[in-house]
């Protein structure tokens, strides 16, 4: 039961963390690869927050929701949108990606040391519960919660919106989009916004969990994140919540019955098998290809 | 003086091999990140399998180590590549990432491998062998460049249908471009910890591929020099800042991405598209047809007269909608066949079905003694079967020459292992392929522009380059979808004597248009299509004539419109559809409200399900 828990508290950062990357791939055709950096810069953000500004750990969350949002912006705009209509976007947004992130890792580094950074002591609640003889702190609740409040939100934008009205539009056909009105320059900053936006606020996340931040926390989730995205689907947002909670909970229950140095055996062993008997993920649905 | 240098350019020259690895999938278009993951399997069973230095001497141990880290590779992407070359783009790469994590832990967990701590290579590696291997390996790819095997792998990166279509086996040249990259990717994991001293599982990580991917796009993934000058690029980057004295720490990562930024925003080509790239041109046009033919390989061509296509009860159907129902239709060598009807009747479908793109639903097609349907597209046009598409399909960052080269794949030998050699035979293929091609430009009337690069073409010009790349797989069967869309009446008239010249040289073409002045007076017989059925065949004249039809293209006021439409995907037609190319006198308003808003209540209602939803 513990275990259980456990695979789902860390299960829905993955997923919040993985929905970001999923938003930009779904609707816009790209895999953004600076998300894990944004991840990263966000934790130490937030711990700044808390240490120096004083603020607790709540009300830090808000504030790099929009530190993530404006991050978000910035990517779209110096790695992505001058890569428009080139015949090669594809493979040179992943390495303009990957470069921003290298600079936002090197920001990262100047700003805060490449030691691993904590929360100040005193600064999570101890209050525990019991539920089902499993321990649970305040703490991975609001994890959950917040995770979970995201999720529900950005589904709700983008299928009763009149923005995710624009972003589904421009996800079927941005040339069409385009023609009918819709502002894609717009809708395809808007969607890197609020992608960094929930990667930033799974950075803290994740961060309050194991209460550390390094370098490169960022990396290590990439993986993960990209394997999330596959088992779902990719470009599906209920398949990136799915997918997140399959890993979470398939590594903690890894770790337990097969010993830790074989935990990410699973994860990939999952991630290929999906891939050979169902490309498209979980959820996923299969593009038609045209002649 | 050069031993000072030694360890950069050892490194540089192996990040290039490295850089190669990504380069030979790259190059067909394939996005994979297993590299990694063959390189350590390589480099782990070689140090642990070859013989020590001490017994063999130096050089022979490092050569054993060699042949088997690129079998071990070669091996390793077999095996992965069998069940994943399905996949196409970030699946492919994330497959192959999965394949390589795996294979780490994999290796950090077993025993011979000494897990975490690692394992002790001897440092047999210099700097010379180091240069000669990436020597070896660029030439490798510099011969590949210009042989039918380089510029088949150029075609299926461009357009992978396109590819299929002039008889490229997609599948089994996406196969051999993986397994060179095990290969070479085997050959990298062998000298790095043949010079490194101590290898772990965790020097191929993600991360690791990552560079190696980084240094092949920034280096330029087109041409052979782009791996060399993107591994220069990413090795020198921090050895200049450390020279000019910039301190450690966050500014040196910061610059170097600060400078990867700016050559992958600046130059799409990569550092190599700082070099020219040569177009090259035949030497002499023209010298005699049999001069240059003789080089070919020669095809077997349908006696006139003979059955060439032969269709019975074929249909299709696209979820409940009849694209195409129950078409019998025989045509025989040497005949000219005009395909009409109103957008959304199927014509398109048709053809498809006929190039063995779509399998029909009900039915059957035999087209040139080949089944369709059950045949792979490019056994179709090993066949004999040569197509045109409605929607240009051409290798757009080819030049037309090129273009044209890919479209004699199946008429032209390989040539590539003989280029590796310098034989003057696949030097003779070659240059005898290049008169081909440009004698098939020059018939078309684009001997002009043959070093253009496709995608710079006027819209009619393509449409001309992609028939000269039609007929340059010396075809039985050509089969032309509107080929005179976008063009003006004097294009579309020579377009017409075109055909005619080609039937004249036995030829059996089929072709879709729109202009019906230009097919009376083009084909031998006309096929009129209207929601998915044939409604009339026969001579032009009786076409012209036969009541049927003129009520299918004018309309009658009662009339729903065509559900096939949808099908087809007509709606989307950026030529908007034929009625513009038909010629004033059966021009009537009426001719072009095959769809019209009023519609929509028939039509099945539009899936508005978002991809991002669902």
């Amino acid at each position: 039961m513990q275990q259980l828990l456990n695979g789902i508290f860390i299960g829905s950062i993955y997923a919040l963390f993985a929905i970001g990357f999923t938003l930009v791939f779904g609707i816009l055709d790209r895999l953004n690869l600076a998300h894990p950096a944004v991840f990263a810069a966000s934790a130490f953000v937030g711990i700044e927050l808390v240490e120096r500004g004083g603020l607790s750990l709540w009300a830090a969350l808000p504030i790099v929701f929009v530190f993530g949002a404006v991050l978000g912006l910035l990517i779209e705009r110096l790695a992505f949108r001058p890569l428009k209509g080139r015949a090669d976007a594809h493979f040179a947004g992943l390495i303009s990606s990957i470069a921003l992130a290298g600079m936002l890792i090197a920001l990262l580094q100047w700003r805060y040391g490449p030691d691993t950074r904590r929360f100040p002591a005193g600064s999570f609640p101890d209050t525990r519960f019991e539920v089902a003889g499993a321990q649970v702190t305040l703490v991975q609740v609001v994890i959950l919660a917040v995770s979970l409040a995201l999720m529900v939100g950005l589904t709700y934008m983008v299928t009763r919106t009149r923005l995710g009205r624009g972003m589904r539009a421009v996800a079927e056909n941005p040339t069409a989009a385009r023609v009918l009105g819709v502002n894609v320059d717009r809708i395809t900053a808007v969607t890197f916004a609020i992608s960094s936006a929930l990667g930033a606020v799974a950075g803290v996340l994740f961060a309050i969990n194991v209460n550390t931040a390094q370098l490169g926390m960022g990396s290590a989730i990439e993986l993960k994140g990209l394997a999330v995205i596959i088992v779902g689907g990719m470009g599906s947002l209920p398949g990136a919540l799915i997918g997140g909670l399959v890993l979470g909970l398939a590594e903690v229950f890894a770790v337990q019955y097969i010993g830790s140095s074989w935990r990410d055996v699973i994860a990939f062993g999952l991630l290929f098998l999906i891939l050979l008997v169902r490309p498209q993920g979980l959820l996923g649905a299969r593009r038609v290809r045209e002649v | 003086m050069l031993a000072e240098y030694a360890t950069p350019l050892t490194f540089i020259a192996l990040g290039a091999v490295f850089a190669y690895s990504f380069y030979a999938v790259l190059i067909a278009g394939q996005l994979s990140l297993g590299q990694a993951g063959f390189a350590s399997v390589a480099a782990f069973s070689a140090a642990t399998l070859a013989p020590s230095g001490d017994d063999v001497g130096d050089v022979p141990a490092l050569l054993v180590a060699v042949v088997i880290g690129m079998a071990v590779g070669a091996l390793a992407a077999v095996v992965l590549g069998l069940p994943t070359m399905h996949l196409r783009g970030v699946y492919l790469a994330i497959a192959t990432l999965g394949f390589a994590e795996a294979v780490r832990v994999v290796l950090l967990n077993l025993e011979w491998t000494g897990g975490a701590q690692g394992l002790g290579v001897p440092r047999i590696l210099t700097v010379g062998m180091a240069w000669t291997a990436l020597a070896v390996v660029a030439y490798w790819f510099w011969r590949m460049g210009r042989s039918r095997y380089g510029r088949a792998l150029e075609a299926i990166r461009e357009d992978e249908l396109a590819a299929r279509s002039m008889g490229i086996d997609v599948g089994r040249h996406r196969l051999a471009a993986f397994v060179t990259a095990g290969a070479v990717a085997g050959l990298y994991g062998v000298l790095f910890a043949y010079y490194v001293r101590l290898i772990a599982p965790g020097d191929f990580d993600f991360s690791a591929a990552v560079e190696g991917l980084v240094t092949a796009v920034v280096g330029g993934s087109t041409m052979f020099l782009g791996p060399l000058l993107g591994s220069g690029f990413q090795t020198m980057v921090p050895e200049i800042q450390r020279a000019v004295g910039v301190e450690a720490g966050w500014i040196r990562p910061f610059l170097a991405g600060l400078l990867l930024l700016v050559v992958i925003l600046f130059l799409p080509g990569g550092l190599a598209s700082l070099i020219p790239r040569r177009t090259r041109m035949p030497s002499s046009v023209g010298g005699g047809e049999d001069g240059g033919t003789s080089h070919l390989a020669a095809r077997r061509h349908p006696t006139p007269g003979e059955t060439v296509v032969s269709l019975s009860g074929l249909g299709k159907e696209y979820g409940g909608v009849h694209a195409v129902r129950g078409v019998d239709l025989e045509i025989g060598s040497g005949e000219v066949v005009g395909l009409i009807g109103p957008n959304g009747a199927g014509k398109t479908t048709l053809v498809n079905m006929i190039s063995g793109l779509v399998p029909p639903s009900s039915g059957s097609a035999t087209v040139l003694g080949v089944p369709v349907g059950r045949t792979p597209v490019h056994r179709v046009a090993a066949a004999g079967v040569s197509r045109t598409f409605q929607h240009s399909k051409l290798f757009n960052r080819l030049s037309a020459l090129e273009n044209v080269l890919v479209g004699a794949h199946l008429v032209s030998r390989p040539t590539f292992l003989r280029r590796l050699l310098w034989l003057p035979s696949a030097r003779r293929d070659e240059r005898a392929s290049l008169e081909h091609a440009a004698r098939c430009l020059q018939r078309v009337g684009l001997g002009d522009l043959a070093g253009n690069r496709a995608s710079s073409l006027s819209y009619g010009d393509q449409r001309r380059l992609e028939i000269a790349r039609a007929l340059a797989s010396d075809p039985s069967l050509l089969i032309l979808d509107e080929p005179a869309a976008g063009m003006n009446h004097v294009e579309a008239a020579g377009l017409s004597e075109l055909i005619r010249s080609l039937a004249r040289g036995g030829l059996t073409i089929l072709f879709i248009e729109h202009n019906v002045g230009m097919v009376l007076e083009t084909c031998t017989r006309v096929v009129v299509l209207d929601f998915g059925e044939v409604i009339a065949s026969g001579t032009p004249e009786e076409i012209a004539a036969n009541p049927a039809v003129i009520e299918a293209y004018l309309g009658t006021a009662d009339e729903e419109p065509a559900a096939g439409s949808i099908a087809e995907g007509t709606l989307a037609d950026p030529t908007g559809g034929g009625a513009h190319a038909m010629p004033p006198d059966t021009r009537t308003p009426d001719a072009v409200t095959n769809v019209d808003p009023g519609s929509a209540g028939t039509l099945p209602p539009p899936d508005t399900t978002p991809r991002s939803a669902t």
